[in-house]
């Protein structure tokens, strides 16, 4: 009896304070961590991979007319998953270690891309069929809810068609991103 | 004259100390806990905070009976009675006035005015936590008395003062440290410490009688709690570890308050070792002291 | 004369066939091997009961699940499946009937099988489908306030329908016996850490029976499954099932999906698995023993037992990017590596864990007044445990030999099979040095994979469309008892129905047992002992459960306030 909870003590005592003093003092996290998703706009050009596997609908997508498509990220419905960075073909999204992501303001937990979409003139980049679209349409990441749902559920009109539209019909892209450098051609 | 204001200026003294002091204890008792549980713990200020948050407060009260209405506050006058009926450095300022018949009367009341809190808010928790507490006293109750009798039967006299006089001057005596363990035993439950905060239980009845009490009642309520526990462990060390005797009020008062510091923070130890146990097991407990303890008696009786 | 289905290597394969045959008088409608492992059979719907008592009576079959579908639409009707596993023989047997679409009844099997009792009323509530001689035809799951006649699992209701409130409608409660009193504990309550609400009926101090409402967390996560997601997506969101063991939930439903797709995962990925789940169980077990602690006023146990379970979290953080919901399965595999510098680190975390569970094991065990508090509390006798289907170490610590790891085993767990670990008391204290001793033997196993984890991939891609009219069974040991995932393809990208079904779910219907002459101040604690997850039991319909008018209010005045800060 005594001795149990001379015992218990040790233990307590033996380890000493352990809690450490965050948030007065920053606490990186490992390589690797999953936190907030970062979105480099410049390398985007709207196949809508991440919104089809986002298993949150973290990702809307709405077509503004035939040449423009707009990517909406709703962060605070994220759960840091990473499918979207695994699965983007061109590397613009990424997953940061930030993971201090409250806020007081609405807006903070929105981007909105725009990317433009048509064939380029400038450039003429295409991309060499099979595209990475192409190859993610027989793995199965795919969406193919008709019609598309009006809550926020919705990714958007992204069946089949609207994703080989992306790669196959769309030969390169610009982006017009939200801050500062919109409105580029 | 003289002599009514050294009684006056000591009633005060006592009781400022069970008031003001009795947070900070807590608040070193806390940090202490905090060190066992490998974690950095609230500052040492915390528990006067947590009063001053309490007392500003609005008043909710879920019944209008004036007893009700008024108990957490008698409550807490009864403690602080208690605090001027033992010894806090030298003779009890009241002693003339009650010995340790009325002592242990006053010592009960904190807890009748708590059950009287219970039983009016109209929570089943609170009625269980008030039974418990009821049935805590009944058990706890005995074990002070005849600690408190053996300490009496020893010095001839049911004041308070005399029995601290009479064991400063004749040394320990086997049944005198019999009656003081006894006593400390006894702290445990007195100050709602583990494994005998039952009738407070947080996780079983959502704290008991407290449940239905917030604000100013609130603070009223946790204050008595903390100044009862100041105040019966100065009973312990003044009465039955009264050593060293200096005769000065002030040295003499530092040395007990060092004392009860060792003697609390060993309570606190206690207290984070153990679950709590059920209210039949902590009765069965303090009976077994209690018949314990009347081996003090006995020995005291035949002189030892 | 039913064939033998071909494919099973147990003698069930041929014998189950035939002495159902011999009780129900009738040849089967249907009977054969869906995989290796499990037998399917289908019989009319007046026979089910007569062949759930076969097998539970002649075969020895333990129930697990039963899943209710709606398979209208491919002029079925209702399908009713009793999930039953074949411990020793390592089999799963289905029984199945089809309910016409104008009869909506089916018989109970609660009478045969306590166990039984929660699945068929979900299944009423969800499906609609009323089980006739239930003993306790309550609603279950739906909110008070959900109409009547609405079944929100059946194929034509929407995922985002929300069917009118009923104004004044009251929860099923049940009546307290003559001359108790109820003690209410929760909807939300300091020792559950999510809401859940018993009525303890009690005479002075001593519990005479109880009562439980709960399902107050549900999210509908069965309905989004088939109706939303797509194949895979869902890991992710059946990760998040539960807080505490969805890797769990992801691996369960990776390896039924996998089963239905005909789809077999690298052996690396495998070892990858069992090594995050013994890791998991080692994190589980350890919170809670902290939990345990804390509800008997132990706070000391809380703290240290989480600090030693701290580093644990570190190690999968490292390992998988995030400390809780790894995100690490997918249909086919897994999505990250264990690189050769990681497993040092592993290594030396699990060794220090076991080192120090192992030093608070001795310290407590002599820890008398915590023996007082969890010694011959909240029993749960062998037969009882067995009536009502308890998994788990609460099954083990009852003496039940059954663990998901060894009797369907799965991942690496055929490489390097675990210890039993079983206590016969049956009793709190019981159930504490069970989850210890796994411990122990969880860092055994991880040692093991470190150990014998063989090179290679850590995916196989899908090639392909999921074949229609496929069923996919699997079962995970998690900490708390086996889980279950019944997955049926059909769907276009993502299943027909899933159905899933937590360990808790069976362990919590074994609390009126548990708490029945016991003390009150024990209630906490024995409820503890299961270890309740009541997110796992409470994943199956979206739903608001709308308590009073005043957080009606708030909520209005919540998204009122969402509305006007939205840019």
């Amino acid at each position: 009896m005594l001795l149990s909870k001379l015992r218990e003590a040790w233990i307590c005592l033996k380890a000493g304070r352990v809690t450490l003093p965050y948030p007065f003092e920053p606490h990186d996290p490992p390589p690797g961590f999953r936190g907030k998703i970062e979105v480099e706009a410049d390398l985007c050009f709207g196949c809508g991979g991440c919104a089809n596997v986002c298993p949150a609908g973290v990702i809307e997508i709405q077509d503004l007319g035939q040449l423009t498509r707009a990517l909406t990220f709703h962060w605070s419905r994220c759960t840091y998953c990473g499918r979207c960075a695994e699965v983007c073909p061109e590397g613009a999204i990424t997953m940061s270690s930030l993971y201090e992501t409250s806020t007081d303001k609405a807006e903070d937990m929105v981007l909105r891309l725009e990317v433009f979409m048509g064939p380029c003139g400038r450039c003429g980049r295409c991309f060499p069929p099979p595209g990475p679209m192409d190859r993610m349409m027989v793995t199965g990441f795919r969406d193919d809810r008709v019609g598309g749902r009006p809550e926020a559920w919705s990714a958007g009109p992204l069946g089949p068609a609207a994703g080989t539209r992306g790669s196959g019909g769309g030969l390169a892209a610009h982006v017009a991103a939200p801050r500062g450098n919109g409105g580029r051609p | 004259m003289n002599a009514l204001l050294g009684t006056l200026s000591l009633a005060v003294l006592n009781v400022g100390l069970a008031l003001l002091l009795s947070p900070l204890v807590e608040g070193v008792l806390r940090k202490g806990k905090a060190f066992i549980h490998s974690r950095q713990g609230p500052p040492i200020t915390q528990p006067y905070l947590d009063l001053l948050k309490l007392l500003g407060k609005e008043d909710l009260r879920t019944s209008r009976d004036p007893f009700y209405r008024a108990a957490p506050a008698l409550s807490l006058a009864s403690v602080l009675l208690l605090a001027t009926l033992v010894p806090m450095g030298t003779a009890p300022p009241l002693g003339f006035a009650g010995d340790i018949v009325v002592l242990i009367y006053v010592a009960a009341m904190s807890a009748v005015f708590l059950i009287l809190v219970a039983y009016g808010s109209g929570s089943p928790y609170a009625f269980v936590g008030g039974s418990r507490e009821m049935m805590i006293l009944l058990t706890v109750e005995p074990v002070v008395a005849v600690a408190l009798v053996v300490g009496a039967l020893k010095s001839g006299s049911l004041g308070t003062g005399e029995i601290l006089a009479w064991n400063a001057a004749n040394g320990p005596t086997l049944s005198m440290v019999l009656a003081g363990i006894a006593l400390l035993l006894a702290l445990q439950a007195q100050a709602g410490k583990l494994p005998f905060d039952i009738p407070e239980a947080d996780q079983e009845i959502m704290g008991g009688p407290l449940v239905e009490q917030s604000g100013p009642r609130l603070a009223l309520l946790r204050w008595t709690l903390w100044a009862k526990q100041l105040v019966f462990a100065f009973l312990l060390v003044e009465l039955f570890i009264p050593w060293p005797r200096t005769g000065w009020v002030g040295i003499d008062l530092l040395l007990a308050l060092g004392k009860v510091m060792v003697v609390l923070v060993l309570v606190a130890l206690v207290d984070v070792v153990n679950p709590r146990l059920r209210v039949e097991q902590a009765m069965g407990y303090y009976l077994r002291v209690a018949f314990s303890s009347l081996a003090a008696l006995a020995f005291a009786v035949i002189g030892m | 004369m039913t064939k033998t289905p071909k494919g099973i290597h147990s003698p069930w394969a041929s014998r189950g066939p035939r002495l159902l045959e011999k009780q129900l008088g009738t040849s089967l409608l249907d009977c054969r091997a869906i995989e290796p492992d499990t037998l399917w059979v289908r019989v009319s719907r007046k026979q089910i009961r007569a062949a759930v008592e076969t097998a539970v009576h002649n075969m020895g079959a333990r129930f697990l699940i039963s899943a209710g579908t709606d398979l209208r639409e491919r002029g079925d009707g209702y399908g009713i499946v009793h999930l039953f596993s074949l411990d020793r023989d390592g089999l799963f047997l289905a029984l199945e009937c089809l309910v016409p679409e104008w009869e909506e009844e089916v018989d109970s099997i609660t009478p045969i099988v306590p166990g039984a009792d929660w699945s068929e009323r979900e299944c009423r509530d969800v499906i609609g489908v009323e089980p006739q001689g239930h003993p306790d035809p309550r609603r279950l799951l739906l909110p008070d306030d959900w109409p009547e006649g609405v079944f929100p699992l059946r194929r034509d209701f929407d995922y985002n329908e929300r069917p009118p409130a009923v104004e004044g409608s009251r929860p099923p409660l049940k009546e307290h016996p003559a001359g108790t009193t109820v003690i209410p504990m929760g909807p939300f309550f300091p020792s559950l850490e999510e809401p859940s609400y018993w009525r303890i009926f009690v005479e002075g101090e001593t519990v005479v029976d109880c009562d439980y409402r709960g399902f107050y967390n549900h999210r509908g996560i069965e309905k989004l499954g088939d109706s939303v997601l797509s194949w895979d997506r869902i890991p992710y969101v059946a990760e998040r099932i539960c807080g505490i063991c969805g890797f769990i939930h992801s691996t369960c439903y990776c390896q039924a999906a996998e089963k239905a797709a005909g789809v077999h995962p690298p052996r690396r990925a495998e070892y990858i698995r069992t090594l995050m789940l013994e890791l998991e169980r080692i994190h589980s077990h350890l919170l809670w023993l902290g939990i345990a602690g804390h509800i008997i006023g132990f706070d000391t146990i809380l703290m240290q037992s989480w600090r030693i379970r701290e580093p644990i979290m570190w190690l999968t953080e490292e390992i998988s990017g995030n400390r809780k919901t790894y995100g690490m399965n997918v249909v086919g595999g897994v999505r990250r590596d264990i690189t050769p510098a990681q497993m040092p680190g592993i290594r030396d975390a699990v060794t220090k864990v076991e080192e120090e569970v192992l030093a608070v094991k001795r310290a407590i065990v002599g820890d008398t007044t915590l023996l007082a508090r969890t010694r011959d509390v909240g029993i749960l006798s062998r037969k009882s445990a067995q009536d009502i289907c308890v998994v788990g170490p609460p099954a083990r610590a009852s003496g039940v030999p059954i663990d998901a790891r060894l009797d369907h085993p799965y991942a690496a767990y055929d490489d390097i099979p675990p210890t039993l670990c079983t206590q016969g008391a049956g009793d709190t204290w019981a159930r504490v040095l069970v989850r210890v001793d796994e411990v122990v033997d969880a860092v055994r196993i991880i040692r093991e994979c470190l150990d014998r984890i063989p090179d290679g991939p850590v995916l196989t891609e899908m090639a392909g469309e999921y074949p229609d009219g496929r069923i996919g069974i699997s079962v995970v040991e998690a900490p708390r008892g086996e889980a279950v995932h019944f997955v049926m393809t059909g769907g276009v990208n993502r299943p027909y129905r899933w159905r899933v079904r937590a360990p808790t779910f069976p362990n919590l219907q074994a609390m009126p047992v548990m708490i029945r002459g016991q003390n009150l101040a024990d209630v906490p604690i024995t409820l503890g002992s299961l270890d309740p997850c009541f997110s796992c039991t409470e994943r199956v319909e979206a739903v608001d459960v709308r308590t009073g008018k005043v957080t009606l209010y708030r909520k209005a005045e919540l998204e009122a306030m969402a509305r006007r800060h939205r840019p």
